[in-house]
């Protein structure tokens, strides 16, 4: 794989296309575990490397498997990757495990994995397929611990369990909850989208031509 | 053979399908002895912790639970006979409904079921944040040596004082805001656990 390529892979799924500001995939994950910053890591650790294995694995076999069957396939990698984390977790983290219940199980309805494995594994050779999926987890990463930061710290006063702010701060139990979440996301879209925009824009001006980089992303479904 | 023929969809997928399964038996089977170990040492620890005696690694916690508690042949659900600190206590582990799945809980309290030594939670999949906060200590230490003669009331809205309920003799106990059904299960999911703990008093399994 060329450096470019894989240097502009990185970037699309950290910056340009990241999953969850501009595919808006992943989002129900986003909702549930963003509350706490230890369950965040472990789960979006768990998702990124799901995403990378499965889009691997998938590549690997793509031209053996038949398109009738191609999404019941993915669905059956997916969840062999997921279980095998699972497992791992109960054996080795029994506490994690315990704290993530069923959380870990649901990694495989991220529909991050499955449109990796549908937009980029089903044409790209496998290396590059891993590079992909390890990035989108990591994009994915980077969003949820950013909002996780901001939830622990204003919903318990702790970061990473250890307490930040004075007993005296009265936590706010909206950031425990679901819908602070929502706000938090819509938040970070929106800084992401300005950002992007204004970038765009100089460009277009001095060379008369569309940045090179559209904001938007090709179709995608817009399922969480 | 054709890659969109029935035979060959049938086959590969069938193919595929036992190497992923058998790969997923092997990881299991590798890890069994593992997990179940686990399970037993958190089975114990949940035991310790609601007699209220700490430890500091597994080893330390089996050797202290070996020491301190007889498990009864055949009850079931289990239930334990312990001694701490020169005075008997009963703890039995009792399950009920929560919100969305089961609770299951050990409680310890003296045989006659007047005095909770403590409780804790095994398992539950109550709401993250709200419900699942039944876990934390700040919940739980409420219990500690709380007067249950007539059983425990969880209180809830303008009868709960929001700092926990650190009067050990009402039998009161503060509920979680936002989990009032949570709270009310788990306050039968308590009484119940008493009642049993005067049962197996009496000579019940």
């Amino acid at each position: 794989m060329s450096q470019s390529k894989t240097m502009s892979i990185l970037k699309d799924n950290l910056w340009t296309n990241n999953p969850i500001f501009i595919q808006i995939l992943g989002i129900c994950s986003t909702l549930a575990v963003t509350n706490n910053l230890r369950n965040t890591a472990i789960m979006t650790i768990g998702v990124a490397l799901t995403t990378a294995f499965s889009s691997f694995t998938l590549s690997a076999i793509k031209e053996l498997i038949p398109r009738k069957v191609r999404m019941i396939v993915q669905v059956l990698v997916i969840s062999f990757y997921v279980i095998i984390i699972d497992i791992l977790l109960r054996a080795y983290l029994p506490d994690v495990s315990k704290q993530l219940g069923p959380y870990v199980g649901l990694i495989i309805t991220n529909c991050i994995i499955m449109g990796r494995a549908e937009a980029f594994a089903q044409a790209n050779k496998p290396l590059l397929s891993f590079w992909d999926g390890l990035t989108s987890g990591l994009g994915y990463m980077a969003v949820l611990m950013a909002i996780a930061v901001v939830r622990e710290l204003l919903g318990f006063g702790t970061l990473f369990g250890l307490r930040v702010l004075p007993t005296a701060f009265v936590p706010w139990t909206i950031m425990i909850m679901a819908p602070s979440a929502f706000f938090l996301v819509a938040m970070v879209m929106w800084w992401a989208k300005n950002m992007q925009a204004a970038k765009a824009k100089p460009a277009q001006g001095k060379a008369g031509t569309p940045a090179a980089k559209p904001a938007t992303p090709p179709a995608q479904p817009a399922k969480a | 053979m054709k890659k969109d023929s029935i035979l060959y969809v049938v086959v590969f997928t069938f193919v595929i399908s036992a190497i992923f399964v058998t790969g997923l038996a092997l990881a299991n089977e590798g890890t069994k002895d593992r997990v179940a170990a686990n399970r037993e040492l958190t089975s114990q620890a949940a035991v310790l912790g609601a007699l209220g005696i700490s430890y500091g690694n597994p080893d330390e916690a089996k050797t202290l639970y070996a020491a301190a508690v007889t498990p009864i042949a055949d009850a079931s659900p289990r239930a334990y006979r312990a001694t701490v600190d020169g005075s008997s206590f009963l703890a039995v582990e009792q399950s009920g409904a929560g919100l969305w799945g089961t609770i299951t809980v050990i409680v310890a309290a003296d045989p006659a079921g007047d005095r909770i030594r403590g409780v804790q939670v095994v398992s539950q999949n109550e709401t993250p944040g709200l419900g699942g906060r039944i876990e934390e200590s700040w919940f739980l230490d409420q219990f500690r040596n709380e007067a249950s003669a007539k059983g425990i009331k969880v209180t809830s809205g303008a009868e709960s004082k929001g700092t926990g309920d650190v009067n050990p003799d009402n039998g009161l106990v503060d509920g979680i805001t936002g989990a009032s059904r949570t709270s009310s299960a788990f306050e039968s999911i308590i009484n119940a656990a008493l009642a049993r703990v005067r049962a197996v008093a009496g000579g019940a399994l």
